[in-house]
């Protein structure tokens, strides 16, 4: 008898459609995370604008994709749009189509909405006299967002951005549900073939776990060069030393 | 910082040229009616009582406060709401603030080296030798390569005056300088001043180190309640005050 609940040979045999599972998890992670990002700096604008025709309408897609449950809106997107007649015969039926891209659509306007209030909270958090400062050097509004605000901004926003991508990536287990066969959803079959519960559920966790730290790591990695200029100076020179040492003076 | 040739033929105009000037934060007149004109070269102390609206004043002079009412010509451009003009000006003015105000992710080196580069273009070589050579000026080249936060508040106000210098600018406008300074650092940050004093720039500073003002300035202004109280050379200023008020606000701070 074995006391474990999982069965070793049978994980073994799962791995190569695990691998399988997780680059798709993988790629359905880190699609919409660059759309999302890329989408919510507009918004995000639109958000902080002192115009309302600007603001309400960014407000009302932070209000309505961040209230909306991922599962649902993906549902409305998978099923709902197939339903126009108009759509299903025009050029975005590429992307509507298919699960696929259902998914990262639905998933980069959860994420986008996400980021909009992450983004506007860093960017909130820069000290207006840094600002003002800038503004006395004579230096542009465009310039002072891309040289100090946003370099501020991200430093400001670096942990609140890691939770959301670490949730992120948990929440593409939901993609299963339209038939995409990501790392979930070839755990679940893998059960349905062998009636073993545990041992390609755990094996998934063990996978999702794995592709948190890696990003934990990154995340703490990136930090770690973002604060430089808030770290002793004995510090940064034993580091400079070490051999796998983080060092070189590189503007942001 | 040496006169410059090209403004020879504007020697006459003012530096700074402020007139009718008002400002308002909501209901409450921080500025009511202002009238000041700072020569070429002229080194002006502000002081008053807090909230008298001396900050306000030199503020408005780079349009880090809009104006609600009167006219601030400086150099000859006389300040807009459009953005350009506002441009224009700032270029001219460097201002140095009570809190420093430097780019924390940015080394003293890199502090002074991103205006050069972003407003006029200089390559990373260029802009590195003109701020090591501003960072020498207030005494700092050694500590160049330090982050802000290794930095004591004086050097931190020091890097900061060399980051205004490395725009070349014509007026410097001082915001209590040394007011967030502990009490030992305060000398170190008004000797650059006086240096910077010696030469043709022009400079309005708003502080209470009456010291200073004996020795550098050419004319101090006394402001109250949004308005200049009194105005004079910097001797019978303090020697001869004529209000009542200034006597008052001077017996309080010299103790």
């Amino acid at each position: 008898m074995n006391a474990l609940p999982i069965d070793p040979a049978l994980a073994w045999e799962s791995l190569p459609a695990l691998f399988q599972g997780l680059q798709v998890t993988v790629f359905l992670t880190v699609l919409p995370l660059l759309i999302g990002l890329a989408l919510a700096f507009p918004i995000c604008f639109a958000r902080m604008s002192a115009r309302r025709g600007l603001a309400l309408p960014a407000e009302t897609f932070v209000v309505f994709f961040r209230g909306a449950p991922l599962l649902i809106l993906l549902y409305l997107v998978y099923y709902g749009l197939g339903q126009i007649e108009a759509l299903r015969n025009g050029p975005f039926w590429i992307v509507f189509g298919s699960p696929f891209g259902c998914a990262i659509v639905a998933l980069s306007l959860n994420h986008a909405a996400y980021m909009v209030e992450v983004l506007r909270g860093s960017l909130l958090a820069v000290p207006h006299g840094i600002v003002e400062a800038s503004e006395a050097l004579g230096i542009t509004r465009r310039n002072i967002f891309l040289w100090v605000r946003m370099p501020l901004a991200i430093r400001y926003g670096l942990k609140a951005y890691q939770n959301e991508v670490v949730s992120f990536i948990k929440g593409t287990a939901i993609v299963s549900v339209v038939t995409i066969t990501d790392l979930m959803a070839v755990a679940n079959s893998i059960f349905e073939q062998t009636y073993d519960p545990f041992t390609p559920i755990l094996c998934a966790a063990a996978f999702y776990w794995a592709l948190v730290n890696v990003v934990r790591i990154g995340f703490a990695l990136w930090g770690r060069w973002l604060g430089r200029h808030n770290e002793d100076e004995a510090v940064r020179a034993a580091r400079a030393q070490a051999p796998l040492g983080i060092s070189g003076e590189v503007l942001p | 910082m040496n006169p410059l040739p090209h403004s020879l033929d504007l020697a006459a105009e003012p530096a700074i040229a402020i007139s009718g000037l008002v400002k308002l934060f909501g209901d409450h007149r921080a500025l009511g009616g202002v009238d000041l004109t700072v020569r070429r070269g002229e080194k002006v102390v502000i002081c008053g009582p807090s909230g008298s609206g001396k900050s306000t004043l030199i503020r408005c002079i780079n349009a880090l406060e809009r104006l609600d009412g009167g006219r601030i010509v400086v150099n000859g451009i006389e300040l807009t709401a459009d953005e350009g003009t506002v441009q224009d000006i700032r270029q001219e003015v460097g201002m140095v603030f009570q809190h420093f105000n430097l780019f924390p992710h940015l080394t003293a080196l890199e502090n002074c080296m991103l205006a050069p580069q972003l407003n006029r273009g200089l390559s990373r070589a260029q802009a590195a030798k003109l701020a090591m050579a501003h960072l020498e000026r207030v005494h700092l080249a050694d500590q160049a390569h330090k982050y802000p936060s290794r930095l004591s508040g004086g050097q931190q106000q020091r890097v900061a005056i060399a980051r205004a210098l490395c725009m070349e600018p014509r007026i410097l406008l001082f915001d209590e300088p040394t007011s967030a300074l502990d009490p030992e650092m305060v000398n170190e940050v008004l000797g650059v001043m006086e240096d910077l004093a010696t030469g043709g720039v022009t400079m309005l500073c708003v502080t209470h180190e009456m010291g200073f003002a004996r020795r550098v300035a050419d004319r101090c202004v006394f402001m109250d309640r949004g308005a200049i109280v009194e105005e004079g050379g910097s001797r019978e200023f303090f020697d001869a005050p004529a209000s009542e008020r200034l006597r008052g606000f001077l017996a309080q701070i010299l103790h």
